[in-house]
């Protein structure tokens, strides 16, 4: 990642972490979009190898779990360099996305919890997803962008996350990807994410599907990226 | 002032009567509210008072609090517990139980910090500033008017109220959420032949596809339970609309002979005692019926003197509003959200409601701070259950921009007719992320 865009990103987390983590203060940090470093998680493949840029097919929705154990992020080969934005945010703050990782410059990496009303995949339908070009959705015609069937929001993956249209108040969160050689690492995440609304609204659900909140809160060390129809039963498009 | 005393011992007997205190006679009753006295203390910073907790208010006083808790929030409401309209269709049909669409109006206030009061707001004067209550008045900075529609049966029965009675308890409307509901549902299991009429409202009313949507689902009903029955629906409309070719192909392909699609049929007389209705269709014959009146705003607008006139200056029955301040023409310390405005071209739809809600908890905490709010527009997603083996969904979702130079709000719809069993799947998700933005 270009060292500037880093420094930039950065200065917004010494803020972040001055607030305190009350319940209004954590919707107040979340809406000024920051930058987080979580823990370094290597992507790989199912069968536990690195996962190298090569594999990742272009235009194809694949799912991973990061920085928590219950956290879903997509990552998409957008076939192209995609240049760093400037993001801006209701509230008049603003932070600058990376980009396109690899290579190329053409992989991309979002949180899949729609900044809505918290839409996600779960293993039995995912309502928010990635429309190729050549496969726009059938409601908004519009291809090459992320769209969640909960409330059609619709975002622009090769623009940070930006929401192009419906009720999203915020860009998707992005996942910062870090590239060493051949290997690809998750290492934070820039915007706005919703982890903590995500963990509170869901508890019962995640209480159920790991065990317990604390197993569904575990940061993960690495990442196991799948196709998105190889973890849920139903791609929902609309 | 909004409304003048003698008003406000008549409206304050009314709706202390209306409370349950039949047993004092309507003087002392207005006595005692003239005489009332502040319910709660005077709060530190500035107080929003929130006049009804369904889909706008509850989100207003959420969200408020997120803006700024430092802000005094009280939500007013007459219900003890929210029981939703929307997915009331589908529960109407079986899909669902109860506990989906009902939920707890305690939670949300004790998570986000608003005070949630259990009550019938009574009378409003806007020159003091004082929302009336059986239990006292409360004080406000800024006031959020958001009861939702009334029925208008004077429209049918000009002020007949035996005959408003008998058709309410009768053939209960199911517009306004409820005993209504749970009567609606009642009547279509245990219907066992005939013909069913549903009458839409003219004009504009609560959620457009609604009719329809509990038309496929109540014909669903009959076929499942071979029950040989007729829905006729019917529309002062030319067509059906919102989502017509859907709902069309639905009544078409799947309930041939059971759903009967009356356009133009504008009412001219109900006569519920020999279940007989006049209009300018025909008359029908009803076996039974889903007999929906015109709608109108809750009656906290009229009693805040906020509804708008038509030319010749006779109340057009919905809130007089600015639609991109969501504020009181006549009043800028008051706002008006969710279904109580008429005319403009936001759809009354929880959604919406919901939408509104979130633009107007931002402007007035940008007016507490003395700052200006740049124009946001609400939007809208509306799913409509038509088939129920397997469950398919249609949807039409509208987004709005203001064109500066026509000084006009333009809307842009995006709809899927082709219904799908993935769009119903999408009916329970955009359901319970609106229950979770209002209630988790
Ligand atoms: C059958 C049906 C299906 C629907 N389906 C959908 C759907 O799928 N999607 C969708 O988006 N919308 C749907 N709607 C529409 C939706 O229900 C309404 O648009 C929404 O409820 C409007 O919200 P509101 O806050 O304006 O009014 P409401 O939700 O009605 O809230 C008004 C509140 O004010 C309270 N109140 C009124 N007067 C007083 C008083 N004097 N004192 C204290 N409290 C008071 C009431 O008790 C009520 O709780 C449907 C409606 C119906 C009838
Ligand atoms: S949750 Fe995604 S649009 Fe509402």
């Amino acid at each position: 990642m270009d060292r500037r865009v880093f420094i930039k990103a950065c200065s917004t987390l010494a803020v972040a972490s001055l607030v305190d983590a009350s319940i209004f203060s954590q919707t107040l940090a979340n809406t000024k979009g920051t930058l987080k470093r979580y823990t370094k998680a290597l992507l790989v493949k199912e069968d536990g190898s690195p996962l190298r840029e090569e594999d990742i097919k272009p235009h194809t929705q694949y799912i991973f779990f990061y920085p928590y154990a219950s956290t879903p992020c997509y990552l998409i080969n957008l076939d192209r360099e995609i240049k760093p934005v400037e993001l801006k945010l209701k509230d008049g703050g603003s932070y600058t996305w990376q980009g396109g990782a690899g290579k190329k410059r053409s992989l991309v990496a979002y949180s899949a919890i729609c900044p809505h009303q918290l839409s996600h995949p779960t293993k039995d339908y995912s309502f928010i997803n990635y429309y190729p070009p050549d496969k726009p959705s059938e409601t908004t015609k519009k291809g090459g962008i992320i769209q969640c069937c909960a409330h059609v929001s619709l975002f622009d993956p090769a623009e940070g996350g930006k929401v192009l249209d419906g009720p999203a108040e915020f860009p998707l969160a992005a996942i910062l990807l870090e590239t060493e050689g051949d290997k690809i690492y998750a290492v934070g995440t820039v915007g706005v994410d919703q982890f903590t609304q995500f963990f509170e609204n869901f508890k019962q659900d995640l209480i159920q599907q790991y065990g317990s909140l604390a197993n569904a809160k575990k940061m993960v060390e690495s990442c196991t990226v799948v196709e998105i129809k190889r973890y849920t039963k139903e791609v929902i498009h609309c | 002032m909004s409304i003048s005393r003698r008003d406000l011992f008549k409206v304050a007997g009314v709706g202390i009567l209306g409370a349950g205190l039949l047993s004092k006679p309507a003087f002392s009753a207005a006595e005692r509210v003239v005489k009332m006295s502040a319910m709660l203390p005077s709060p530190k910073g500035n107080r929003v008072v929130i006049c009804g907790g369904g889909w706008a208010g509850l989100t207003v006083a959420k969200y408020l609090k997120k803006e700024d808790p430092s802000i005094d929030v009280v939500l007013i409401e007459k219900r003890p517990n929210f029981f939703s309209c929307p997915i009331s269709n589908e529960w109407l049909a079986g899909f669902v139980d109860l506990d989906f669409i009902s939920h707890d109006y305690l939670q949300p206030a004790s998570k986000y910090g608003y005070k949630f009061i259990n009550t019938t707001v009574v009378a409003i004067e806007r020159d003091k500033r004082r929302v009336y209550t059986p239990h006292g008045y409360i004080e406000y900075d800024y006031l959020v008017l958001a009861p939702g529609i009334k029925y208008n049966y004077d429209a049918w029965f000009k002020g007949d109220k035996d005959m408003t009675r008998y058709t309410k308890y009768h053939y209960p409307a199911a517009f306004i959420p409820g005993s209504e509901h749970l009567a609606l549902k009642r009547k279509v299991w245990e219907f066992e032949g005939g013909d069913f009429v549903i009458t839409v409202p003219p004009g504009v009313y609560r959620c457009p596809p609604a009719p329809y949507e509990r038309a496929a689902m109540i014909a669903y009903v009959f076929k499942k339970n071979n029950v040989k029955g007729r829905v006729i629906i019917l529309d002062p409309k030319e067509d059906i609309a919102p989502k017509g070719p859907g709902f069309r192909a639905a009544y078409e392909q799947l309930y041939l002979g059971i759903v009967e699609y009356v356009p133009k049929a504008s009412i001219k007389e109900v006569d519920p005692v020999n279940k007989i209705i006049k209009t300018t269709a025909g008359d029908f014959k009803f076996t039974d019926a889903n007999l929906v009146p015109p709608h109108q705003a809750g009656e906290l607008v009229w009693m805040a003197d906020l509804i708008a006139k038509d030319k010749e200056g006779k109340p057009t029955g919905w809130a007089d509003q600015d639609p991109l301040t969501f504020q009181a023409k006549a009043d800028p310390r008051v706002f008006l959200v969710g279904d109580v405005v008429g005319g403009v071209p936001y759809p009354k739809s929880g959604h919406m409601a919901n939408s509104q809600g979130k633009i107007v908890a931002r402007i007035i905490a940008s007016r507490i701070k003395g700052k200006e709010h740049k124009l946001e527009l609400p939007d809208n997603t509306c799913y409509s259950m038509v088939n129920g083996n397997p469950q398919e969904a249609i949807v039409i979702s509208v987004t709005y921009k203001y064109d500066e130079k026509e000084k006009k709000i333009i809307p842009h719809p995006k709809v899927i007719n082709q219904r799908s069993e993935a769009l119903a799947k999408a009916t329970y998700e955009w359901a319970k992320g609106m229950y979770r933005d209002l209630f988790a």
